[in-house]
């Protein structure tokens, strides 16, 4: 037996933020662990920023792709990866003039590990090996999730948090055991291909429910989504926006293959394509609930964190029309909308955290007059919410324009289009909330004396970049798109 | 031979309702948590069982993900139990229904 | 790409817009210089294509925008007699009001704001004109509608202006609601988003939409509905008026309102017969309805408003009745003159200190002779008196009533019964009878760069008529039957329905000190009074929905708790293995939900 290193060299970009991920905690212990405060987070940021950095220009260079039973490096993966990166990049810099917990070091390692999860889980192509990815990125986040010490709320969002998510974990677990027991396979392909050529037996039924149960927590798909408002506003800021945007797009990600491979429109047997087709109703009826629920629940919101949540939601619906498109649009499309809404995510909690940090919480009131006293965060937050309500030219708008015509057009007849024009009025609707808060940015006069907002620049330009995409992207989305579809192609997804 | 495959199953299946009750029922977060544990091992019974008695004992398929899964159980059972401590510093309790700051 | 002309009309202002954003925040008058010549320019050139395109040049401008996999979008400058007529009055009527805001809006702290989003404003509507497919048209569509939410709420400190803007906001996006499905249909059924391309699809395939066709026609004309304020959704226009009184000129007066009549002028090809009769029955309705509530109101830029519903209204029923150049013809010449109108009103309110209750008013003749003067010129053009150009739209409108649908004709003279009646008591309130407030005496004539403009709105209010706008357009659309006999019956009763209008508010308001209306007619006019109540309906409505959705949550909460109680006395008599009610937060209620789930299947797999 010869000892050989060659099976490292495809996971080295995860290696490489595992490595800096360390490399933060060992630099925290041993260099700047007794230096002031603001030298320490830079130095340790800066440690992690190198780490997200480096793995990005190792992707950007490597072309080795190919795929083995557990792993599947194309270029799709790795664009997403990139994607997953760079949105780990900005929650990196955002958090570097947070001051919420003196263990800089746990905190950064923590969320380079998550990151590292999240990349793991994106080339998965095992079950086993999802499972695991789930895992390590699920961990960091619960611990990340209460790390905010000055807030009660934080420990009890991250208690919440676990056990809902370790709850919807064991379901998984319980799914891809019956899985395993059905086929006697674990990759999806395998059992892909088993599933077509067997009779369904209303044990599939229950595995594949249970399998995806998982990951219907992780997009927070109504009725699994209880946890998201809780976890919006308890978790600190930056941690938020990493739950509602990097984490968000892998899942969406692996549910997706998962539905593709498992219902996609490939040739099947007769019975399986009886089971698809009594598959679709059940997707439909998650999208609707999303859609209604999310919305609904967010015009009584106060808290600007939960109102994002409740939005979240109702985009997570939007999303899984997706899965209603044809198999050429269907990925563009889902990815697109999920990248593009995560930069608006992103970019609207990172100026709740901004306003949270100056006026000790989120509720509606302390963000009157946000217009005079921070006229950039406040023009970036208008842009954000424009787009959350689908207003050309922002993203939003081209993203959910593509996402219903492909849903629209994708079943024969237009059979999906009531689903469609559900939600297009569900969006409509949803600009009332959003404007709303902008009601209150611009509107209302700020409190008497209120100062006026001096948000550190590790905030302000992350989030004005993110502005600056969100409007990019919506005027010309050729590019984002164009992309997605040539790294498809080459794919063989 | 012993028992056939379905009595595992209908075991695991047990253990996993059991342990889902406890997860649902049960006003202590710590108690919650070992319910948690329980619907895990259910799962993994499963995969020993579906091991054992599937067409390819020799490939340890079953075997290596039990050893995964269990680590992995570990690792939720210590973070889970900080958290709990974390909730318990602040608020003295670690009663699920008094946790309800967080609503709306 | 290689003419560079049409692309300068369309981006100058955006580029001007882009420049006082970043540069120009503290400098009032370098922004205002830089708005006003791009917009100056663009008209400027725009007079240039129209030169090329009487000398029969065929002009369009286009670059791929997006291509992926079978979905084509082009950005696509279309120029034709359609595009061409709106470009110039967007630009033309444009640049006059950029000019008057000079000095109506001096002083105003939001001063370079302002004319930044008067510029992307210009650059969104000449967006929506130019487009060249649906796609194009619902982006420059809603980017319309944001600027005018931002110069609505321009005063934003103002609540009664903050709520205005999000009313006129959201009324606009139930209308696009519409809209934007009847886009997605449009695509999916045809294909292509193209207009060109769709009509031929529709050409080459008369069943292309099938059972579909009268919704997809109307689902588009929700769009019209929403912009161009028509019943049911008209309610946001009349309070828009908290704008500045130029952006109630420009946006919700000459341009934007009518964005939603060009735009089905655009894409008149795809409305079959059903679809067009609802459209011209709407269309008559606004026309009486906002006429009727017009003679109520007391707010003057209020009452123009409402007059601009029933024009509107007018518009969109000539579209309905079949003959866009009458539609468009009318377009024109009420963009004259009821800039004209609007203008002389901002000049008036400036001139009073910003008071706007026309009883507040009077003997403003003697006092701005120079606004009396072009006001009544603006007005007599809506009233439709020869030789006024309101009377050449106007006629052309009713002669086509005449000819297709009586009740629609009558409907029609009574509006312009309506129109003359509301106008003159205007008139006479504000300029001639005695004054009685203080602000009314010492009323002053607005500055020469506020009042030059009203000339050159009046003189294009006056000889508008002659510009032959509808032979113009004509070419574009199926030829038009001659009915000379339609147009003189309609003119005669269009000349009596102003005679009518003007001796009665003659005999009712002349030298009034008060409105002597109420008095005799109290019901009718308490309702005048209300606009019909439609904002209280939906007010009502809105509530409605909100408790029924509570009410329903309640009950859903309900329901759950009964189940869990049910399974509690289960699980009880079964030695209380379970403890569901305690725990009463919404994660148990899910994990119910999950658990129902596997039970079930689980039922399935032992069988």
């Amino acid at each position: 037996m010869t000892l050989s290193l060659d099976w490292m060299i495809p996971l080295i970009p995860e290696e490489i933020v595992i490595i800096f991920a360390l490399a933060a905690l060992a630099v925290d212990f041993a260099i700047v662990r007794r230096m002031n405060p603001a030298v320490r987070w830079r130095v340790i940021g800066a440690t992690a920023c190198a780490g997200c950095v480096g793995a990005m220009i190792w992707i950007g260079r490597a072309t080795n792709y190919g795929t083995s039973e557990m792993l599947a490096l194309s270029p799709l993966t790795q664009f997403i990866k990139l994607a997953l990166l760079g949105l780990a990049l900005v929650v990196v810099v955002l958090s570097l003039d947070a001051r919420f917990t003196r263990h800089t070091g746990e905190y950064y390692a923590l969320l380079l590990l998550a990151t590292a999860g999240l990349m793991l889980l994106i080339s998965s192509e095992n079950l086993l090996m999802i499972f695991i990815a789930l895992e390590i990125l699920s961990v960091p986040l619960y611990v990340l999730t209460a790390f905010d010490k000055t807030r009660e709320a934080s420990a009890e969002a991250a208690l919440k948090y676990f056990l809902f998510g370790s709850v919807a974990a064991a379901f998984t677990l319980f799914g891809i055991s019956l899985l395993y027991g059905m086929t006697g396979e674990l990759g999806l392909g395998a059992i892909a291909a088993k599933l077509r050529t067997q009779p369904v037996e209303p044990v599939c039924y229950a595995a594949l429910v249970m399998t995806l149960i998982g990951f219907a927590f992780k997009v927070a798909a109504a009725p699994f989504h209880f946890w998201a408002p809780d976890v919006y506003e308890g978790a600190p800021a930056p941690i938020a926006c990493f739950v509602a945007s990097a984490s968000k797009v892998a899942s969406f990600f692996v549910l997706a293959k998962i539905v593709i491979d498992g219902f996609g429109p490939i040739r099947g047997g007769a019975a399986w394509n009886d089971f698809r087709a009594g598959w679709m109703p059940v997707l439909a009826v998650l999208a609707v609930l999303s859609m209604a629920g999310g919305n609904i629940a967010a015009l009584a919101q106060t808290s600007v964190k939960r109102l994002l949540a409740y939005s979240a939601i109702a985009h997570g619906g939007y999303a899984l029309l997706a899965f209603f498109g044809n198999a050429r649009q269907m990925l563009p499309a889902l990815l697109f909308y999920v990248i593009t809404y995560a930069l608006t995510v992103l970019g609207a909690l990172a100026v709740a955290g901004a306003v949270e940090n100056s006026a000790n919480g989120d509720r509606m009131a302390a963000w009157a007059g946000l217009g005079r006293r921070a006229p950039l965060l406040a023009v970036c937050m208008f842009i954000f919410m424009l787009s959350l309500a689908g207003i050309p030219p922002l993203a939003g708008f081209f993203g959910k324009f593509y996402l219903f015509t492909a849903a629209a057009a994708g079943q024969p007849h237009l059979g999906m289009l009531w689903l469609v024009i559900v939600a297009v009025g569900a969006s409509a609707i949803s600009l009332y909330y959003y404007l709303q808060v902008l009601k209150q940015i611009y509107a209302v006069p700020p409190p008497a004396g209120a100062m006026p907002l001096r948000a550190s620049r590790a905030a302000l330009f992350p989030i004005a970049l993110l502005a600056a995409l969100v409007i990019v992207f919506g005027c010309a989305p050729g590019w984002l798109l164009g992309r997605l579809s040539a790294v498809l192609n080459s794919s063989a997804f | 031979m012993s028992a056939p495959l379905t009595h595992y199953l209908i075991l695991s299946a047990l253990l996993f309702c059991i342990g889902f009750a406890g997860a649902v029922g049960r006003r202590s977060a710590i108690l919650v948590l070992i319910g948690i544990e329980l619907m895990l091992n259910a799962a993994n019974l499963n995969f020993i069982a579906f091991w054992r008695y599937g067409p390819h004992p020799e490939a340890l398929t079953g075997v290596m993900f039990v050893l995964f899964s269990i680590a992995i159980a570990a690792a939720e059972a210590a973070v889970g139990l900080a958290l709990v401590i974390a909730t318990y510093r602040q608020r003295r309790t670690t009663r699920m229904d008094q946790l309800d700051t967080l609503k709306g | 790409m290689n003419d560079p002309l049409p692309w300068l009309i369309l981006f100058l202002p955006l580029l001007a817009a882009v420049l006082i954003a970043l540069f120009l925040q503290g400098k009032p008058r370098l922004s205002a210089l830089v708005s006003v010549g791009a917009v100056v320019v663009s008209f400027i050139l725009s007079l240039d294509l129209l030169a090329q395109f009487l000398g029969g040049a065929m002009l369009s401008a286009k670059f791929n925008w997006l291509r992926v996999g079978h979905l084509t979008i082009d950005f696509a400058l279309r120029f034709d007699a359609l595009s061409l007529l709106m470009v110039l009055i967007v630009t033309g009527v444009g640049a006059v009001i950029h000019i008057y805001s000079v000095g109506y809006m001096k002083g105003d702290p939001g001063y370079p704001r302002f004319f930044g989003c008067m510029s992307l404003f210009t650059f969104s509507m000449l967006g929506v004109v130019l487009s060249g497919n649906f796609f194009q048209m619902f982006i420059f569509w809603e980017l319309v509608g944001v600027c005018s939410y931002l110069l609505i709420g321009f005063w934003h400190r103002r609540p009664a202006a903050a709520d205005a803007a999000k009313k006129a906001f959201l009324t606009n996006r139930l209308g696009d609601f519409g809209f934007f499905t009847g886009i997605i249909l449009v695509w999916s059924m045809a294909g292509t988003m193209d207009f060109i391309r769709v009509r031929e699809e529709m050409m080459r395939n008369p069943e292309l939409f099938d059972a579909a066709a009268t919704g997809v026609g109307l689902l588009i004309f929700c769009g019209a509905v929403g912009k161009s304020a028509q019943f049911p959704l008209h309610v946001w226009l009349p309070d828009a008026m908290e704008g500045p009184t130029p952006v109630s000129a420009l946006i919700h007066a000459a341009t934007m309102v009518a964005a939603g009549v060009y735009m089905i002028c655009r894409v008149f090809f795809i409305f079959n017969v059903p679809a067009l009769q609802i459209i011209a029955w709407i269309g008559g309705l606004t026309a009486l309805m906002a006429g009727l509530i017009a003679v109520q109101q007391d707010d003057i830029k209020r009452i123009l408003a409402y007059s601009t519903l029933s024009q509107l209204g007018y518009m969109v029923m000539a579209v309905g009745l079949g003959e866009p150049p009458a539609a468009m013809f009318h377009l024109g010449t009420h963009a004259f003159f009821k800039a004209l109108l609007f203008l002389a009103a901002g000049s008036v309110i400036h001139g009073m200190s910003h008071e706007q209750d026309i009883w507040k008013m009077g003997r403003l003749k003697e006092r701005m002779p120079l606004t009396f003067w072009t006001f009544l010129a603006g007005a007599l053009a809506l009233c439709g008196l020869w030789p006024f150009s309101g009377f050449f739209s106007k006629d052309a409108i009713l002669a086509l009533a005449c000819e297709k649908s009586p009740t629609l004709f009558a409907v029609g003279i009574f509006v312009a019964f309506l129109t003359t009646f509301y106008m003159f008591r205007l008139i006479l309130v504000v300029f001639f009878n005695r004054s009685k407030s203080d602000a009314a005496g010492h009323a002053h004539e607005s500055p020469l760069i506020m009042v030059v403009p009203l000339f050159v709105l009046a003189a294009a209010s006056i000889f508008g008529g002659f510009f032959g706008i509808e032979q113009f357009l004509a070419p574009q659309f199926a030829p038009a039957p001659e009915a000379a006999s339609f147009f003189i019956k309609a003119a005669g009763f269009g000349f009596a329905a102003f005679a009518a209008g003007a001796v009665t508010a003659f005999a009712l308001y002349f030298k009034a000190q008060s409105d002597p209306l109420p008095a005799q007619m109290q019901w009718t006019c308490g309702l005048l009074r209300h606009k019909f109540y439609f904002d209280e309906i939906y007010a009502e409505l809105i509530d409605l929905t909100q408790e029924s959705l509570a009410k329903a949550a309640n009950a859903l909460d309900f329901v759950l708790k009964l189940v869990i109680r049910a399974l509690h006395g289960t699980a009880e008599l079964t030695g209380r293995a379970l403890r569901l009610a305690q725990t009463g937060n919404l994660q148990t209620y899910t994990l119910l939900f999950a658990a129902g789930i596997a039970v079930v299947l689980y039922f399935m797999l032992l069988h």
